[in-house]
């Protein structure tokens, strides 16, 4: 019998969402699956992502997943995004492995907000 | 601080803790008692002295005589011996048998477990309160039903069944009747001299007695058949030496709820009023069971746009318990709350706070203030769905 799902980084990340929100400006990417929602949005500056924010609709996974990353990657250079994968944050937050799913969200809505950044950094 | 000290403990529902009047006399009986009561000396006669005292405080609770009581190992065993014992025990005479989808699932295993023996069941639908109506259980009862189980009290609703109407639907159509008091013995009245009930089930660990031990009651002249056979103990329905100490502990449970369950009923009708009026304003509250009438010990509440487990995470440190099946990693909605006609994501948002003889005014206050923060911070992280 496992009651303790949650490690103590998923608690962090659901207990203190800093990234909760909207960034500045309009870069935005959406993604629904699986029931669970996440919308990614970032501030872009000189090719260095200066604010990234989220917000979920989802298990606690879900909100701590998409907290951690915001965490991880501003102020990092964009073309680090290229090198997202969930397989360090499944790792770091112990999800089990049938909430997969949940966390490709994240995954996909990586990917369009890479996309919509592109698109930005092409246009300026 | 550890995670014990700063628990709010709203599940009992669950269970409950032991009584200190019940702790106390459970230690005496260890220490003085602790004979197999089956054996021919003195000290077998000192347990039963013991267990003769359990069944005449069971008894005296529940209105009716100390030798009709089999002991067991809880609820749910005394469920499946009565369910599976009556059936089996009737089956030359039919094998319609009529049960509802709101039961708890040590009722609704077994009658699936009959099912795959060839029995015939008809799964009763609540109304949207959790109720069932009379006339609809009596439309399903046919001339080959043996068995009916209703349940006394809901444990996800508080929804409490008509069981004296529904018992005078049995008796006149000769259906043996067997309800499931987990939620209702030691917690509200009941009068089983009164009830034309053939069978009431009941455990010791909803009413401040110990985990382990539980008692199903079969009036004068029900037959049933054994689940177990090793041993001639208890009439040959239930053999194995009798746990002297969980005995001794229920029957003390039992004699305290004889005494406290009018004013356990005062509190828990207050502090469910307090919990109600301190979070009914929060937009899309609904009530899962009835508004009016259930035990007051149980309040069920749903939203639907804020996700169930995400908010029993955001409770803590309050326990209660979830919308979901069976535990928090199985995410799948309630049965129950889906019956009363609960949509997927209203039953799995669903938070059943269960509140007892313990519960004070401020852990109250505290639940409402953790509830509708939780429910706050879910739904300003929550991004607008995308049509």
């Amino acid at each position: 019998m496992n009651n303790n799902l949650y490690n103590s980084a998923v608690r962090a990340c659901f207990g203190s969402p800093d990234h909760a929100g909207d960034a500045a400006g309009d870069i935005v990417a959406f993604f629904e699956d699986q029931g669970m929602r996440i919308r990614l949005s970032a501030n872009v500056s000189e090719s260095t992502i200066t604010e990234l924010r989220f917000l979920a609709w989802g298990c606690p996974h879900v909100i701590a997943a998409a907290e951690m990353f915001c965490r991880q990657y501003q102020g990092r250079p964009v073309a680090e995004l290229e090198l997202f994968e969930t397989d360090q944050i499944m790792q770091d937050l112990a999800v089990p492995v049938e909430k997969t799913g949940r966390i490709l969200v994240l995954e996909d809505t990586v990917r369009s907000l890479r996309a919509a950044i592109q698109d930005r950094l092409l246009s300026t | 601080m550890s995670e014990e000290a700063n628990l709010i403990y709203l599940d009992y529902a669950a269970t409950t803790p032991l009584g200190p009047q019940v702790a106390d006399r459970m230690r005496e009986v260890q220490a003085n008692a602790w004979f197999n009561p089956s054996s021919n000396h003195i000290g077998g006669r000192i347990s039963a002295a013991a267990i003769s005292l359990a069944a005449e405080q069971l008894a005296s609770l529940l209105n009716v005589t100390p030798t009709l009581f089999l002991w067991t190992s809880g609820a749910t065993e005394a469920n499946n011996l009565a369910i599976m014992g009556a059936a089996r025990q009737r089956a030359h005479r039919g094998k319609h048998l009529v049960t509802m989808r709101t039961e708890h699932k040590a009722v609704i295993d077994v009658f699936r477990a009959l099912e795959k023996q060839g029995f015939d069941v008809t799964w009763l639908e609540p109304d949207e309160d959790g109720h069932l109506p009379v006339e609809r259980f009596e439309a399903a009862l046919r001339d080959d039903t043996q068995l009916a189980s209703i349940m006394h009290v809901n444990n996800e609703t508080g929804a409490m069944q008509d069981i004296a109407a529904i018992g005078e639907a049995c008796v006149k159509r000769d259906v043996l009747f067997h309800v499931d008091g987990a939620q209702a013995a030691g917690k509200i009245p009941v009068d089983l001299a009164a009830l034309p009930v053939n069978l009431y089930s009941l455990t010791a660990h909803k009413f401040y007695g110990p985990k382990g031990v539980g008692a199903l009651y079969v009036a004068d002249g029900t037959p049933i058949d054994p689940l177990m056979f090793g041993g001639g103990q208890q009439r040959r329905l239930r053999p194995g030496t009798l746990a002297v100490d969980l005995i001794a502990g229920l029957g003390e449970a039992a004699a305290v709820a004889a005494v406290s369950i009018e004013d356990d009923l005062k509190n828990l009708i207050a502090l469910k009023s307090q919990l109600l009026a301190g979070i009914e304003a929060i937009e899309g509250l609904a009530i899962n069971g009835p508004r009016q009438g259930g035990y007051p010990g149980i309040l069920n509440v749903g939203l639907d746009d804020v996700e169930g487990e995400s908010l029993l995470l955001a409770l803590e440190p309050l326990c209660v318990a979830s919308g979901s099946a069976c535990n928090s990693r199985s995410q799948e909605p309630s049965y129950v709350l889906r019956a009363l006609g609960r949509s997927d994501l209203e039953a799995q948002s669903a938070i059943r706070f269960s509140l007892g003889r313990m519960t004070t005014r401020d852990e109250v206050e505290t639940a409402i203030t953790l509830y509708r923060r939780g429910v706050e911070k879910l739904r300003n992280l929550a991004p607008e769905a995308v049509a």
